[in-house]
């Protein structure tokens, strides 16, 4: 592996090389890059790309002055996943979350909401309910609590949740995903009536939605129909390795509509949208993916609320820059291990006095109970 | 109430609060410990050390620079990371009855700590009894001098009805220290800067 990383360096920095000039090359032709990514998708309808809609796709926009009081919203959820070898299967969606007003001598107020899932409640119409099931959960319970909390406000609010909007949920056709994504629109829904500028920070982005955008620019009209099937021209390459030479401290990238499978579901003001976001130094710039709905996307204030608010909640945090209030939020909801053990113990004696004969626990996890590894 | 018992021995104990309790405690304050037994009791101690603990999240907002104002009240108020606070036993009291020794046993995690009034401090060191100060003075761990010249200071507030306590204070901790010249040396000249004066007839006054 150490041997082999020079060799695959140089030609992974020749891939990029290689789209950066297929990127300046396209930097003003958006609108016939819009009208090839729309034929490909035609032809390729689980075709995964970045979608472009500002003007130029080299845009860098510098940190915006936004001086009116708003408050910041973050939610964060940690879970524990039912095990088959524990002598109770039970699961828990905890989700934590923060409220600040920056710059005002208010103490910001903290807020948690655990959900216990046993019996009937890890039981779907498609079985058992999943660890996939249970992450959506956890990421609808998110929205829902910031969408509660964002209707009492009556100052304008910024709703940050760790990780993409776009949900990851295989497969979509069952009962379990198309009841909680219900659950998750709604719940975005009810963060655009509030006028939100709702996002989600992916943290070390390894996407490369843009990357691909520039191999459907590179490919000749007769070879539409290979868009996004391999071999992929500028495979390895990722989208922050191209923004990371565009991008100035504090300064965020055009903004890019999201098309796929998944994002298709997300329709009219909920319609999928990214930026990058240099959040780092001068010298040391870290790039981060911003994930928006339209109505935040198509709307100037809202997209400077968010940008300026964002750098501010990252300069907080200093050499390591992320969002303070996500951090908070996370450390309010996390679960530990010894936490997870902790409640184990509590539903395991409440059930034994109630009488209820427990089921062993595997042989597999006893053994690993016994050498504690 | 000041704060809850975070561990316990027979000579002393550590408290935690948060950095915004109300009642905050300072050092060389006299505290109550109220325990529950068959026969109940409360512990007296004095606060020997305060200690702010850090931790990762702490240590980053430092070094960025940039502490805005909801900021320090949210990690003053809202997180986990306790004032820690050294208490050093000095007596306790059952039954209406004071006695300068060790409790008959330490208090238990969570037991509430309140600071005294001054009634409490004056009911616990009045007259002419300074047993307690033998506690303090075999502690090699701590800032005797200082400890002992905080103590006399707020104890003198408080016996404002008794002008001449702080004197025979002073005076019994002379004779206490008259084998040690070192510490009493450095009491003396920590006691010298509390600004007390022990002078006079009406020695003791401040």
């Amino acid at each position: 592996m150490g041997r082999q990383a020079p060799a695959r360096r140089i030609q992974l920095d020749q891939s990029r090389q290689r789209a950066l000039e297929v990127l300046a090359a396209h930097n003003e032709l958006v609108e016939s890059l819009r009208s090839k990514v729309e034929k490909a998708n035609a032809l390729n309808p689980r075709l995964r790309c970045a979608f472009p809609v500002e003007d130029r796709l080299t845009s860098h926009v510098p940190e915006p002055v936004v001086e009116k009081p708003h408050v910041i919203l973050a939610a964060d959820g940690s879970q524990i996943y039912p095990s088959r070898h524990d002598r109770v299967e039970f699961g828990l969606v905890n989700v934590g979350a923060i409220r600040l007003q920056p710059g005002c001598d208010l103490t910001p107020h903290e807020t948690i909401h655990s959900e216990l899932l046993y019996d009937e409640s890890l039981i779907t119409q498609d079985g058992q309910l999943t660890e996939g099931g249970l992450a959506l959960l956890r990421d609808v319970s998110e929205r829902v609590r910031l969408a509660e909390l964002a209707e009492k406000e009556t100052l304008p609010v910024v709703a940050l949740t760790d990780g993409p909007l776009e949900p990851f949920f295989e497969p979509q056709e069952n009962s379990q995903f198309k009841d909680l994504f219900k659950d998750f629109l709604g719940a975005l829904v009810r963060l655009s009536a509030c006028g939100a500028s709702a996002a989600g920070y992916v943290d070390k982005p390894h996407s490369d939605l843009v990357v691909r955008l520039l191999e459907i620019a590179a490919l000749p009209e007769q070879d539409l129909s290979q868009a996004g099937k391999p071999p992929r021209r500028f495979a390895g390459v990722t989208d922050i390795s191209l923004f990371r030479e565009l991008l100035g401290s504090g300064e965020r990238s055009a903004v890019f509509e999201i098309r796929s499978v998944m994002a298709r579901k997300f329709e009219g003001d909920l319609k999928l949208h990214f930026f990058y976001l240099n959040v780092g130094r001068q010298d040391y710039p870290y790039l981060v993916r911003v994930e928006v709905p339209a109505w935040v996307a198509e709307h100037q204030e809202l997209l400077d609320l968010l940008h300026s608010t964002l750098l501010n909640q990252c300069r907080l945090l200093g050499s390591k820059p992320y969002p303070y209030a996500l951090h908070r939020s996370h450390e309010v909801a996390v679960v530990t291990f010894e936490e997870k053990w902790q409640l184990l113990n509590m539903i395991e004696v409440e059930m034994l006095r109630n009488g209820v004969t427990l089921s062993e626990q595997s042989h597999k996890q006893s053994a690993k109970d016994a050498s504690n590894r | 109430m000041m704060g809850h018992l975070l561990r316990s021995d027979t000579a002393g104990c550590v408290f935690g609060c948060r950095v915004a309790e109300v009642d905050a405690p300072v050092f060389g304050g006299m505290v109550r410990i109220p325990i529950e037994a068959e026969i109940p009791y409360q512990i007296y101690g004095l606060i020997y050390d305060i200690s702010i603990e850090d931790d990762g999240l702490v240590r980053q907002l430092v070094t960025a620079g940039q502490v805005t104002p909801e900021v320090v009240r949210d990690n003053r108020e809202n997180r986990t990371v306790p004032l820690e606070v050294g208490v050093l036993f000095i007596g306790y009291k059952r039954q209406g009855e004071i006695y300068h020794l060790l409790p008959p046993r330490p208090p238990l995690s969570l037991d509430e700590i309140y600071s005294c009034s001054d009634q409490e401090v004056c009911e616990f060191a009045g007259g002419e009894r300074f047993g307690y100060f033998r506690h303090i003075l075999r502690r090699m761990d701590i800032p005797v001098g200082e400890l002992l010249a905080v103590h006399l200071q707020q104890a003198s507030l408080a016996h404002a009805g008794d002008v001449g306590w702080g004197a025979r204070a002073a005076k019994e901790l002379i004779v206490l220290l008259r084998d040690d010249y070192s510490t009493l040396m450095s009491v003396m000249s920590a006691l010298g800067d509390t600004g007390l004066r022990f002078d006079g007839a009406a020695g003791g006054a401040l």
